[in-house]
């Protein structure tokens, strides 16, 4: 009786497997571009993964997960836009589509999408990645623009050189490890701001959240400029910095510092900023 | 021919004339109702052409508008038919939208003017008041709720603490009007109600 059950069992998931994989369906576009393309690419529901290529070319791999979603794919000169197209009685589930994208490493890429999640690595050209409930996981990206906008989607930025970093979050945590470059701007509302890095050279950094703790993580040996304050929140201080003989805001006990640390010459200008939110500015316990 | 080969084809042949752009237009009712708007933006454009100056209605509009502390009061607006058909019946977000850009981008302009040792020593002139926070909130949740049902909790939640924080650093400006971290802050704020609502409206362009 119980193997006849399980077997009953065994055969439904099996029929279930079987009718989620035909339903899928694989596309695969292929596009030639010159240096420095531009690619966009809009899927509402589902996962955007894109990567460098070997070569001058722009390959979409793309996953539809039902009928009620098609691909548009269109070229104009160096320019390739993908765009999933809702059909009626689409929705999250149905209307799903997961993207791998290989693009030429010095394009710039744009990415849309209402959920799941956006990917980029190993790219030289800005990079742009918008999306409400996306979360979004950018490594190994260097001398570009990487500007992330989500709505509670975690963000994590991974070795990010000499790049001109901007990412708004309303209620996502974001983790940056190893982003360096000329601007590295994060502002949220609630989210948690993890930063563990050396700050870089001659950059400036700002890391604002409402009411969500800020966390930084450096190595001794830092150079920087920094500022850090809670209007209603705690900052602590585990690096000795040389204090400023003026600051422009009031330097409330427990609840503000300022003062340079490492090399003034080459130090980067740090502003930590909270309402509510705990401050920690750390030190990186390794051998350098 | 499809919606993208439609809306790159408008660039050659902006009228939709050819029989290719008719046949798509017939079948899709979406990119009907964009040809129909660019057409009606076409010749609202001729018309612009014939006045120097904005009607000074206008002008008094907006400074109405700054006068009052509630920059968008959800008063129920009038939406063109055509401007609504690009967007659905998320038109009313628009407006919204590039009222909030415009509050930001007042508020911005007056610290830009300023040099920075001034702005530490002068009261801001302008700082938008907690009637703004509400501003068609109920509006915007009731669409998404309509629409994209699933995202309806996030934004909601999203949305409470947005207008917490700006109620929080409006506080803040309040007590410490000297301060211009304060008012920074309040600006992040009113930027990060921006971006809801520009991501509402992302959300369901599909």
């Amino acid at each position: 009786m119980l193997r006849n059950r399980t077997t009953k069992f065994l055969l439904l998931g099996v029929l279930v497997a079987a009718g989620t994989l035909i339903a899928e369906t694989k596309k695969e576009f292929h596009f030639n571009v010159g240096p420095r393309a531009g690619v966009s690419v809009t899927n509402p529901y589902g996962s955007i993964s894109v990567k460098p290529s070997q070569n001058n070319t722009v390959v979409v791999n793309a996953v539809l997960h039902s009928d009620k979603v098609e691909i548009d794919q269109n070229q104009t000169g160096n320019r390739v836009d993908i765009q999933s197209h809702l059909l009626a009685g689409a929705d999250p589930e149905s209307g799903r589509v997961d993207f791998e994208v290989l693009v030429p490493a010095d394009a710039s890429v744009t990415l849309h999408c209402s959920t799941g999640t956006l990917h980029a690595e190993k790219l030289r050209g800005d990079v742009t990645l918008e999306g409400a409930g996306a979360a979004v996981d950018v490594r190994d990206v260097s001398d570009a623009h990487v500007h992330v906008k989500t709505m509670n989607g975690a963000v994590n930025l991974d070795n990010i050189q000499n790049g001109h970093v901007e990412v708004d979050s309303v209620s996502g945590d974001v983790t940056m490890t190893s982003v360096t470059g000329p601007l590295v701007q994060v502002v949220s509302t609630s989210g948690r701001i993890n930063y563990i890095g050396d700050f870089g050279n001659s950059g400036e950094y700002r890391l604002t959240s409402h009411s969500g703790d800020i966390d930084a993580i450096v190595p001794e040996w830092t150079s920087a400029d920094v500022s850090a304050r809670s209007v209603k929140g705690e900052v602590h201080d585990d690096i000795p910095l040389q204090p400023k003989s003026h600051s422009w805001f009031p330097m409330d006990k427990g609840r503000a510092f300022a003062g340079t640390v490492g090399r003034v010459a080459v130090s980067s200008t740090v502003v930590l900023r909270t309402f509510s939110g705990k401050i920690h500015l750390r030190k990186r316990a390794d051998k350098q | 021919m499809n919606c993208v080969e439609l809306q790159h084809s408008l660039a050659e042949v902006e009228d939709a004339s050819t029989a290719e752009q008719r046949a798509h237009l017939r079948t899709c009712p979406s990119c009907a109702a964009l040809v129909k708007e660019l057409n009606l933006i076409a010749s609202a454009a001729g018309d612009l052409r014939e006045a120097d100056e904005p009607s000074p209605r206008v002008w008094n509009n907006i400074e109405a508008t700054l006068r009052e502390e509630g920059l968008i009061r959800p008063a129920p607006r009038h939406i063109p038919s055509s401007f609504g058909a690009r967007w659905g019946t998320f038109g009313w977000l628009v407006p919204a939208a590039a009222m909030l850009l415009l509050s930001f981008g007042i508020y911005l302009h007056q610290q830009s003017t300023k040099p920075t040792n001034i702005i530490a020593r002068q009261a801001p002139t302008y700082a938008p008041n907690v009637a703004t926070a509400d501003l068609n909130d109920e509006e915007l949740l009731q669409e998404i709720a309509d629409n994209s049902p699933a995202m309806k909790t996030q934004f909601e939640e999203n949305l409470r603490q947005v207008n917490e924080s700006i109620r929080d650093t409006q506080g803040w400006v309040r007590e410490s009007p000297n301060d211009a971290e304060a008012r920074h802050s309040l600006m992040d704020a009113y930027q990060q109600k921006s971006m809801l609502f520009e991501m509402a409206m992302d959300h369901t362009l599909p």
